[in-house]
């Protein structure tokens, strides 16, 4: 499901050409809202046999706390909150983590040297960190970009690794042969073979990224959804509880599907050579 | 007899083991030719000769085990822009289109040293031409077939205008009509109707005997497991060659030739 609506913005975009599925049938997005539908209406069915609303609030009650949470603005003053975290930390996570993993993936010596440090920080989740980030960075931006970072690095540094380790070997060959310079091999070979598995990895790193988001600003800063989720539970609201959650949700998917948009935009090749 | 000039590339006793001590795998040993400048020459031979091994080395890819290797007099000792390479399985650029790929070298080689933007395009232009690749030049390999990437392989190679070309079976893709014509072509590249001193050194593998002879000065048989030179075949047919040649009585005692001395070890290959 998620694929074919993804697809289907890329097609929208005019990047993939020429392979739509058969025409007669239904576009993908009538048969997202028909499941969608279904959904709401176990829902709706599931909270009129629990007789405390509390517990779990009708979609009707669901759909006006989204209304007036747009209304009254904290919805998009959490969300732009939230979503300039995810953006900061993954620019700086890639940063650091994309010359680094390609760093690691040409050199044998880098990568006996991190080899150890990464496995051993890779399996301790970001929202471990978040006691002692309480400690080091208080209550604020400091925290949940901290905690963001974190998560967003392990992926992206992998995954770049693995990417130039695998690049097709006669394509540097190829470009030896050609009298290609050192520099110029990284830049015009090696870089966007390895592209696809970066992005891929990106996508991981921003996945990852905004799930800790949540956990973090639940715990860590006055402000973005999770601080949202939090603040409503307190006043029992719980039906702009799960608003805030359907958002996070929402807007999860919608970062993945502008990720892939921007892969195949960027790779047009590459999104083809997958279908093969 | 005219003076003959040094040669262009030298191998001698040339050896190439794989793996380890212990377990190597002699792929070629003890092979010694001296190949002239001008030349166009051929290697047959069955399946397990070595003959792209052979290729890698001159290419400068894989080492020598033992024996030294020359071209001009100096050890090839790696890669190098003056000697081009056509891949069995093109090797090309899947993030380039059809232009990109043959311009790259150009683009980011020493081959485009020196020549200006336009210079660059109309030798990428021109290659495109020549190889029939005219309306797919944005095109991206994944979008060709065999064949036309075999093209575009072929392209890149001679854009960059390397002098010595090392080719792997690089028509092994095409149909036989438009393999024919590509011969014809690859003839012409390499400058059949020029003199000696003007025309490429070509190295050029090859599983179909007829392609050799209908291309090359001197056609190289090697015998499998290890590789060793079996007999070195000239190809005394007049040069501009053409379908007149394919059809003459000596073209056919040629390849008559060169099929027994490999028959035996192409018999057992498929046995294998």
């Amino acid at each position: 499901m998620v694929q074919r609506i993804a697809g289907m913005m890329a097609s929208f975009s005019g990047v993939l050409m020429g392979n739509s599925t058969a025409p007669r049938h239904w576009p993908a997005w009538t048969i997202y809202l028909r499941t969608m539908g279904l959904f709401c209406l176990l829902w709706y069915a599931m909270s009129w046999l629990t007789p405390n609303k509390i517990l779990l609030p009708s979609p009707l009650d669901v759909a006006s706390a989204l209304r007036d949470r747009i209304d009254d603005g904290e919805l998009v003053a959490n969300a732009t909150v939230s979503l300039t975290r995810l953006l900061v930390s993954v620019s700086i996570a890639s940063l650091i983590a994309i010359p680094l993993g390609l760093a690691m993936g040409t050199s044998r010596l880098l990568e006996d040297l991190l080899e150890w440090p990464v496995e051993l920080l890779r399996p301790i989740a970001g929202i471990a960190w978040i006691p002692l980030a309480l400690f080091m960075f208080g209550i604020g931006n400091g925290l949940p970009i901290f905690i963001m970072i974190y998560t967003a690095f392990f992926p992206l540094l992998l995954g770049t690794a693995a990417g130039v380790r695998n690049v097709d070997r006669r394509l540097i060959s190829a470009a030896r042969t050609m009298g290609i310079p050192k520099g110029t091999l990284m830049r015009h070979v090696i870089f966007p073979a390895a592209l696809p598995s970066i992005m891929t990895s990106a996508r991981l790193a921003v996945a990852a990224s905004w799930t800790a988001v949540v956990a973090a600003e639940l715990v860590g800063a006055p402000s973005g959804l999770g601080y949202a989720i939090e603040y409503y539970r307190s006043m029992l609201d719980t039906p702009s509880v799960m608003a805030f959650i359907i958002v996070i949700g929402t807007l999860g998917f919608l970062c993945d599907a502008a990720l892939r948009s921007l892969s195949a935009a960027l790779m047009p090749w590459a999104n083809a050579e997958e279908k093969r | 007899m005219t003076q003959q000039p040094a040669p262009k590339i030298t191998l001698a006793h040339v050896r190439k083991e794989f793996g380890g001590t212990p377990a190597a795998v002699v792929a070629v040993d003890s092979l010694s030719l001296d190949i002239q400048p001008g030349e166009f020459l051929a290697i047959v031979g069955p399946s397990g000769c070595g003959k792209t091994t052979v290729l890698n080395m001159l290419a400068g890819l894989e080492p020598v085990t033992s024996g030294t290797m020359t071209m001009d007099g100096k050890a090839i000792s790696g890669p190098g822009a003056e000697r081009g390479v056509m891949f069995q399985d093109y090797a090309l650029f899947p993030w380039k289109t059809v232009v990109g790929n043959i311009g790259f070298g150009l683009d980011h080689g020493p081959a485009g040293h020196g020549l200006s933007r336009a210079e660059r395009e109309a030798r990428v232009t021109r290659a495109i031409d020549l190889v029939g690749l005219k309306g797919s030049e944005t095109k991206y390999p994944h979008q060709l077939s065999g064949g036309m990437r075999q093209r575009v392989a072929l392209a890149r190679l001679v854009a960059n205008e390397p002098k010595i070309l090392l080719m792997d079976e690089p028509l092994a893709a095409l149909d036989a009509q438009t393999r024919i014509i590509l011969q014809d072509e690859l003839l012409r590249i390499w400058g059949q109707d020029k003199p000696t001193s003007e025309r490429r050194t070509v190295v050029y593998i090859t599983h179909s005997i007829d392609e050799a002879i209908f291309l090359a000065d001197r056609v190289v048989v090697l015998s499998s497991h290890p590789g060793r030179l079996k007999r070195i075949v000239d190809v005394d047919l007049a040069r501009p060659r053409n379908d007149e040649t394919r059809k003459s009585r000596s073209f056919a005692e040629l390849s008559q030739t060169i099929w027994e001395l490999i028959r035996e070890e192409a018999y057992r290959a498929t046995m294998r």
